[in-house]
């Protein structure tokens, strides 16, 4: 265990929480113009309050109207990345299994460059075009990727992961072949694919936040059925589950959260693989625990990934995509070397 | 004597109403535009701190006058000098500094068509005013275009003396290009990353545009391309075989040199008979006033004779 000795003590949903809420203060706290965190207390005791100091107005501004809003998409986006991804690992029972593997993602990307290839009306609607169609589109893909790998009324996870595989490879070739063909659109949808909030406000996050409740909800609560399924399907059967429909539910809720994340957030990787691991080697593969501590783990990871991206070329940013890969993988690889429940998985 | 009168009377009116504006307060009229998104957008007046989103609406603002009055650019705003030394609010990525932005508290953001409209909106929420200046794609358009942006900065009248000059360097161009019956077969290499298939400009661009202009046939006419900006392989240019190469990417280090070293290439006429020719890329693909500067340095470059 790497952990340090003191903090093995403490619960480790206490010990997750804190990290959060640690994590939401940094995300608020630092940007790249300079606010005193005095000043940045202020302007939330004073928005809470109702009335600001006028000579925080352009603070408060930047504070309530970006800070707050990309710490809560950033935090939502993060919770059901890890969240699905640690369903995943456990409806496939395999660890290479990410919230992207049966086509959520390369779905999402295919709907978005469509979406982006129209010219829209300027527009509440002509605005929700892009995240509409990604998520439309996302949910799509893994319905066809169901009904492909169905056989008679079971559906083996392998058929699964192998119709997911190659309608991604499908969508992915689509994707690329729109992104070549549209002459202006290129920029906007490479940044997407890399991934990262593209419109600042609250707008993004009152969008996911139906879809989130209802598919982490689920999520959260599928521990008992996830930890049954580890032993097989048919022992899960034999012990009274009713492995199909827990399977297609779990599946569901997984993709629905995540393609609601994506729609808005782009392609964020490599969150929803690591996330589930480490917690999994620090406090091992209970899934009644696991998934709820995927949900506060995913949330911190990629707002301290998006901190990152945020400072590292100042005034400029990384889209936190390259971020959560490029600082997540050796993270990730500290943690496995040092871990002593090598038998973890 | 009534007609003595009633001159006086006009005349007396006339002092009057020729008093009355400077007599109250110099209070600016708002300005009301339709921009090329389509949305309504009011100034009080003229813009006074100003943050430029795309190179080409720096480079607008400086040729109109209203350099003083910009306070933050992207960071491909390179053009003319004295941009350089204003603060920086992201462009890379595709992506920008909206904390910056706030900061710089303008009373304008002037964002192109790099922008996406989701930028548009996260900085309308912001209560910013943004104007979205569309690309033009013509001379007349981009004339426009500055004298758009000088109403939103008070310089209609450098816009205006700007834009008669602007419009007699492209007729001196076209009275010695119009008579011309020679025209080469222009190939112009926009980007050469793979360089078995470089990019190059097709119809419906400003480069297009500016070949013919300057006395050439673009290459993708004789292809038969008509995608605006194609990716060909040299079987395509060597079927068509181009006068005179461009090379617009020669800002990244392609040269005559290494064109002429990939594989193939040295059958092409160009090539053998050594017309290929760097240029500057800025002068054609940003859609400001420095078209001009780039339609005369490619009709010197296709008809040097013209312009001994």
């Amino acid at each position: 265990m790497p952990l340090p000795n003191p903090m093995r003590r403490l619960s480790p949903f206490t010990l997750s929480a804190f990290f959060l809420l640690l994590a939401a203060v940094l995300s608020i706290a630092v940007g790249s113009v300079f606010i005193a965190p005095g000043d940045v207390l202020r302007v939330i005791v004073g928005a809470l309050a109702g009335s600001i100091p006028p000579e925080l107005e352009k603070h408060a501004l930047i504070v309530l109207s970006l800070r707050l809003p990309r710490t809560v998409l950033m935090a939502l986006t993060g919770a059901a990345l890890g969240s699905s991804g640690a369903a995943y690992q456990g409806l496939f029972r395999n660890p290479l299994a990410d919230p992207y593997l049966i086509g959520v993602a390369s779905g999402a990307g295919l709907g978005a460059v469509i979406a982006m290839s129209i010219q829209w009306p300027y527009s509440f609607w002509g605005l929700m075009a892009v995240p509409f169609s990604a998520f439309l589109a996302a949910m799509l893909t893994v319905f066809s990727v169901y009904l492909l790998a169905r056989v008679g009324r079971t559906v083996p996870t392998t058929n699964l992961i192998l119709a997911g595989v190659a309608f991604s490879s499908f969508a992915t070739a689509l994707t690329s072949y729109l992104m070549l063909r549209s002459t202006g659109e290129v920029r906007r949808a490479l940044g997407w694919i890399m991934g990262g909030s593209t419109q600042a406000g609250w707008d993004a996050v009152l969008g996911i936040l139906p879809y989130l409740v209802i598919g982490v909800g689920v999520l959260v609560f599928s521990g008992h059925a996830l930890n049954l399924l580890q032993f097989g399907n048919e022992q899960a059967q034999q012990l009274g589950l009713p492995v199909s429909r827990a399977k297609t539910v779990i599946l569901v809720a997984a993709s629905l959260s995540t393609a609601a994340a994506v729609a808005f957030s782009g392609i964020i990787g490599f969150v929803g693989l690591i996330v589930p691991h480490i917690l999994r080697m620090w406090w091992g593969a209970d899934y009644r625990r696991l998934l709820a501590l995927s949900l506060l783990g995913g949330a911190t990871f990629l707002l301290v990934a998006d901190v990152l991206s945020r400072i590292v070329i100042a005034p400029q940013e990384l889209p936190v995509g390259i971020v959560t890969a490029l600082a997540g993988a050796p993270f990730f690889l500290w943690v496995l070397k040092r871990a002593k429940n090598q038998g973890y998985w | 004597m009534s007609r003595k009168l009633i001159l006086a009377l006009v005349a007396f009116v006339l002092t009057l109403a020729a008093c009355a504006p400077a007599a109250s307060a110099p209070q600016p009229a708002a300005i009301n535009l339709t921009d090329g998104l389509g949305r309504e957008v009011t100034l009080g007046g003229p813009a006074r701190r100003i943050v430029s989103l795309a190179p080409s609406n720096t480079e607008i603002l400086f040729a109109i006058g209203a350099g003083p009055q910009v306070v933050g650019r992207d960071e491909f705003s390179d053009y003319p000098a004295e941009a350089a030394s204003l603060p920086v609010v992201g462009g890379s990525f595709g992506g920008y500094n909206l904390e910056q932005i706030v900061e710089l508290e303008p009373d304008l953001v002037l964002a192109a068509e790099i922008n996406t409209p989701e930028q548009v909106k996260s900085l309308e929420d912001l209560g910013l005013t943004v104007y979205y200046l569309k690309n033009p794609t013509t001379f007349e358009e981009m004339y426009a275009n500055l004298q758009l942006v000088a109403v939103l900065t008070g310089r209609e009248a450098e816009a205006q003396v700007l834009v008669e000059s602007l419009r007699a360097r492209v007729k001196a161009v076209d009275e010695k290009i119009l008579p011309l019956s020679y025209a080469p077969v222009v190939f112009y290499e926009i980007d050469a990353t793979n360089p078995n298939k470089p990019y190059t400009a097709g119809p419906g661009t400003f480069i297009d545009l500016l070949i013919g202009r300057a006395g050439g046939v673009n290459f993708t006419s004789l292809a038969g391309i008509t995608d605006p900006y194609p990716q060909v392989g040299l079987e395509q240019v060597l079927v068509v075989d181009p006068q005179i190469i461009v090379l617009g990417d020669s800002m990244w280090g392609v040269t005559a040199e290494s064109l002429s070293s990939r594989p193939g290439w040295d059958g092409l006429t160009a090539v053998k008979e050594g017309s290929i020719f760097p240029f500057d890329d800025n002068l054609v693909s940003r859609p400001g006033p420095r078209l001009v500067d780039g339609l005369e340095q490619l009709a010197r470059l296709l008809h040097p004779e013209q312009f001994e």
